[in-house]
């Protein structure tokens, strides 16, 4: 809940990316405290999905820096970003529908026996604990991830993040296609993870959403940050007011 | 919450046996697809060697030439050529490619290194025919060309982007025309000694040694499904019932055995052995019988099988390239490099197509220019019918070289018993897409 | 008449081995069954197995070496007593004769030579089909430009036919009356292959050929048909007695085709196929001549006597019942006998 003084978590300054002639993403700046949760907003074609991928390293930006706790680092693929404790949940989820659970949460960090080969007892009982610990009820770790519903396909793509010791989380629009119990499942996890100090960035476009679980929010509108606003002092309207009309708010934050 | 594991091995309520068994249906269905054409094959030409027609299907059974050990045996080498590289052709579908170049491939591969032995080794390094150097030299330049050449395939099509459809095509027609080059237009032979070994009757290793093989490999089979079961337990997952466990174990082991039976029986002609005996310079014993044992080029087969069985459940490779069928974008994100993962998977394609060809030009004691011709299409109906979906994502290796299987078996059924060529091929064509129609009923019934 | 005394003699040793021949199976491995030529073959070996008594089975291997390998391999399986085989490539179906004598099963070379002494070689004189093939053509074109359409590489016959061309070419050619402008051969004895040679040789010549020497009935009607594009008529020879190439000499666009009624070759060969399943020696068989070969291995062989049919002797396949003079004689007006 507070900015403060201290140190962001995570800083993006100046990200400019240009896709043939079209600005995707201009001079545009945020940052993320440990334990707060930053709404990246806009329309379709905005350019947040296209910033925040250059936090996740599936994109480069061509200028501008990205800082970790005050340090300049380079994230040139998704390796690099999940070396940085940088986790994402892609809108798509980013699942092989082919394979299991457990294969899926350690996709591309798979655990190996001392022989070389991949030991999928061991990984799958590590995804039991800690599916366990997030979805109780989940049962289902012998079968592909295409025959579970979306809300387990959820909690499958985030028990990777948490798995793997996330400090910095990205969410894009977790929630988008779930029912009502299970998005607030994902709002009491979102806390659940704020309280462990980790930073959240999350891509919504449901006000109601951004109202209940952001502190502060970022407004993008055609590759441009129109504002950056703590929740806390701006009602829905203004918000939308940004988002759609580009009205720049009164105070910034 | 508290860790719901605990150290003993805990059972599931009661199933079906199948269920309980774990043993994939799919699997159970090509095998009593595979088992039902024997069966009707061997009634079919036991009506023809029956004199008179009698209505009794056991006297057809009986009387029927379908599974003489000379067949069964036929059978066997007959598929060898087709499943390696349907193994291999499993791999490249899955990652939602396909290579139409294998044919092709495995015409060059086969001229390089029927080239390599006749022209190159003697002339340049004075290596002869007989020279126990010679077969794996050449076998060895094979695979390097066929690894070279899909690798650069690979690489065409995952660094420069061009389509597989397109990049394998053009190799179906560039690699065969170059094989032509390579060989002088001519057909190449004879091939050195050993070499022919991996051709089938050539190279059999006898009753005893297939005896022996044939009990480690059950011994091993068993091991492997208590190992698996202990690591299971070990984790505190659910396993089969004991029962379960010992019932497979005992059919793994007994269609091993059995299967080395059958080729132990298949009985070595008596004017063959007195040509080898003779060779040899001895004379052979009155009444002497032997018989042929495991061909070599099947033993490779089983090694091959093995090893992409292997790869493609136990590894990283093999995982990745199951992810990459499965979600290309998904594994990009999850970090694989699914442009390095391409070229690789080509150029093991290219290298199983080298060992095919090794095969075919030993089974035919030269390299003929009409080698490998139209194998490509065999190959990827042999890993369609076993399950391997063109949509990427799923296919298993034991799959494929089953369907090879039934697919030799077809026609060397139809051909036993008279049926004109081009119906052989509107069978297998209608068999192909039955094939796969079935597997998308299976898929919808299990929501899979 | 040589050869109606050869047939008379063989028959003979034919129906002595009748009572042998009961319960006798005779494989046939087919190179590739799709040709049209082959059908004719098929029905002579049929007729003449039922006679002896014998029962037929067969496999087509669809112009693949492998699958030939793999048929010879079946019908042995089944239990041949004999095998004729059609071999698609001389040295890649020797495992297949291999196999055979492993089993004690004789083998007859159907036609195309099979580097093999165990096999027994049955086939028309080619170097004599070609002596005939060169001769018509000389005979209608004693000097200019010759091309020299050939068979295909991996067939020896295609080499023995050349040869028996170039024996009655050699004098001309000496003499400085003939040139040979163009030579190739066609692959898997293909028409569209020939003409497809054909047309590259008159774009390189400028049309500048003046007598082609084709080696069979196909590849002359691909010859022709590239000829024909080009609006030439010039003087082609051809084997076989294919209906369409009868047709063509009638009409004129073709000069000879050396005819070898496949029916004697057919009968002969399952005759010859009873008499040594039933135990007959190679070289006991009647009329059985030595042939070395191209390859210096020694085989046993019969060779028949083929028939040169121009212009002049056309009643001769209509006389014999190969084809029919409506066949003969489509679309000919003002033609030679029996059209006109």
């Amino acid at each position: 809940m507070t900015t403060g003084q201290a140190v962001p978590l995570v800083e993006m300054r100046d990200i400019s990316i240009a896709f043939g002639g079209i600005r995707a993403v201009d001079h545009v700046s945020i940052d993320l405290h440990a334990g707060e949760v930053v709404g990246l907003l806009g329309h379709n074609g905005a350019g947040k999905s296209t910033l925040i991928k250059c936090l996740s390293g599936a994109y480069q930006a061509d200028s501008g820096e990205i800082l970790i706790n005050g340090k300049k680092v380079e994230i040139t693929n998704p390796r690099d970003a999940r070396a940085q404790n940088i986790e994402t949940i892609y809108q798509t989820l980013a699942l092989a529908d082919n394979l299991t659970a457990s294969a899926n949460l350690f996709l591309g960090r798979e655990l190996m026996t001392p022989a070389g080969f991949v030991d999928d007892s061991r990984m799958e009982a590590e995804t039991r604990k800690i599916m366990a610990r997030l979805n109780p009820n989940f049962r289902k770790f012998n079968v592909p991830v295409s025959a579970l519903s979306g809300g387990q396909r959820q909690s499958v793509a985030i028990a990777r993040a948490v798995y793997f010791n996330a400090k910095i989380l990205i969410m894009d629009e977790p929630t988008a296609a779930l029912g009502p119990h299970e998005t607030q499942m994902v709002a009491e996890l979102i806390q659940e993870l704020k309280r462990q100090d980790l930073g959240i960035f999350l891509i919504e476009h449901d006000i109601h959403n951004i109202m209940k679980l952001c502190d502060r929010a970022s407004v993008m509108k055609n590759g441009q940050l129109v504002g950056t606003v703590n929740v806390a002092d701006v009602t829905g309207d203004d918000i939308l007011g940004m988002i759609i009309m580009g009205k720049k708010p009164a105070q910034a934050a | 919450m508290t860790d719901a594991a605990s150290h003993s091995p805990q059972t599931e309520p009661k199933r079906s046996l199948l269920q309980t068994l774990e043993i994939d249906t799919r699997l159970l269905g090509m095998i009593g697809a595979f088992v039902v054409i024997c069966l009707a094959f061997q009634m079919w030409t036991g009506i023809r060697a029956l004199p008179d027609f009698v209505p009794n299907p056991l006297a057809w059974l009986g009387a029927g030439r379908f599974f003489v050990p000379q067949n069964t045996f036929n059978i066997t080498i007959q598929t060898v050529s087709v499943a390696i590289m349907a193994a291999g052709m499993v791999f490249v579908i899955v990652m939602r490619h396909i290579d139409l170049s294998v044919g092709s491939l495995l015409a060059l591969c086969s001229a390089v290194m029927a080239v390599f032995q006749t022209e190159i080794l003697p002339d340049t390094f004075g290596l002869g025919l007989e020279n126990p150097a010679t077969a794996p030299l050449a076998v060895l330049v094979g695979i390097v060309t066929g690894v070279a050449v899909g690798g650069f395939q690979g690489w065409l099509i995952g660094y420069q982007r061009i389509p597989s459809f397109i990049v394998t095509l053009g190799g179906l027609l560039i690699w065969s025309r170059v094989a032509y080059f390579v060989a002088g237009g001519q057909t190449i032979g004879p091939l050195d000694g050993t070499f022919l070994m991996l051709g089938g009757t050539n190279g059999t290793i006898g009753v005893t040694a297939s005896w022996a093989i044939g009990s480690i490999a059950s011994v091993g089979a068993i091991w492997g499904v208590w190992q698996s079961r202990r690591a299971r337990a070990g984790h505190g997952f659910p396993v089969k019932p004991v029962w379960a466990e010992a019932l497979l174990s005992a059919v793994a082991a007994a269609a091993i055995l059995g299967f080395v039976a059958l080729l132990n029986s298949n009985e070595i002609p008596t004017a063959r052995l007195q040509r080898l005996f003779s060779a040899r310079g001895e004379v052979m014993p009155d009444g002497y019988t032997a018989f042929y044992g495991i061909p070599i080029s099947v033993l490779l087969l089983l090694a091959v099988a093995l090893v992409l069985t292997v790869v493609s459940g136990r590894t990283r490779f093999g995982r990745y390239i199951f992810a990459t069928g499965g979600n290309p974008d998904a594994a990009e994100l999850s970090g694989i490099n699914t442009r390095w993962l391409t070229v690789k998977v080509f150029a093991l394609m290219g290298g199983l197509c080298a060992l095919s060809g090794a095969v075919a030009s030993a089974r035919l004691s030269n390299h003929s220019l009409d080698l490998g011709t139209l194998d490509e299409l065999r190959v990827i109906a042999a890993a369609v019918i076993g399950g391997t979906a063109l949509a990427g994502g799923m296919g298993t290796v034991y799959g494929a070289i089953l369907g090879a299987l039934i697919m030799q078996s077809l026609q060397s059924g139809m051909a036993m018993v008279g049926v004109d060529a081009p119906f052989q091929n509107i069978v297998v064509g209608f068999v192909l897409v039955l094939a796969v129609w079935i597997d998308i009923q299976y898929r919808k019934r299990t929501g899979v | 008449m040589r050869n109606a005394v050869l047939l008379a003699v063989l028959a003979a040793a034919g129906f002595s081995s009748a009572a042998l021949a009961e319960g006798l199976t005779v494989g046939v491995s087919w190179s590739n069954f799709q040709e049209e030529r082959w059908k004719t073959d098929e029905a002579a070996i049929k007729a003449a197995l039922e006679a002896a008594g014998a029962t037929y089975v067969s496999a087509d291997a669809q112009a693949s070496s492998a699958k030939q390998l793999s048929d010879i391999e079946a019908l042995l399986a089944q239990g041949v007593n004999a095998l004729i085989v059609l071999g698609q490539d001389t040295a890649a179906v020797v495992p297949g004769v291999q196999a055979a004598a492993d089993a004690g099963v004789p083998v007859v070379a159907y036609d195309r030579l099979i580097e093999d002494s165990r096999a027994f070689y049955l086939t028309f004189d080619n170097v004599e089909v070609g002596r005939m093939q060169a001769a018509a053509v000389l005979a209608a074109a004693p000097k200019g430009r010759y091309v020299m359409i050939k068979g295909s590489n991996t067939d020896p016959n295609a080499d023995f036919l050349r040869g028996g061309q170039q024996e009655v070419l050699q004098a001309a050619i000496d003499a400085g009356d003939i040139t040979i402008v163009g030579e190739a051969y066609t692959d898997g004895w293909k028409p569209e292959n020939a003409q497809k040679n054909m047309e590259q040789i008159l774009t390189e010549t400028a049309n500048g050929v003046d007598a082609v020497v084709a080696s069979n009935d196909g590849t002359a009607g691909g010859a022709i048909a590239a000829l024909t594009a080009q609006g030439m008529v010039v003087p082609v020879s051809g084997q076989d007695g294919d209906h369409a190439a009868l047709n063509r000499v009638a009409l004129g666009t073709q000069t000879v085709s050396v005819w070898k009624d496949a029916r004697d070759l057919g009968k002969a060969a399952g005759e010859i196929a009873v008499a040594l399943a039933g135990g007959t020696a190679p070289d006991a068989i009647p009329g059985a001549v030595k042939f070395t070969t191209p390859g210096g291995n020694e085989m046993n062989a019969i060779f028949l006597k083929p028939v040169p049919i121009t212009k002049d002797n056309l009643t001769l396949v209509v006389d014999g019942g190969w084809i029919t003079k409506e066949d003969l004689c489509q679309g000919v007006t003002a033609g030679p006998a029996p059209c006109n």
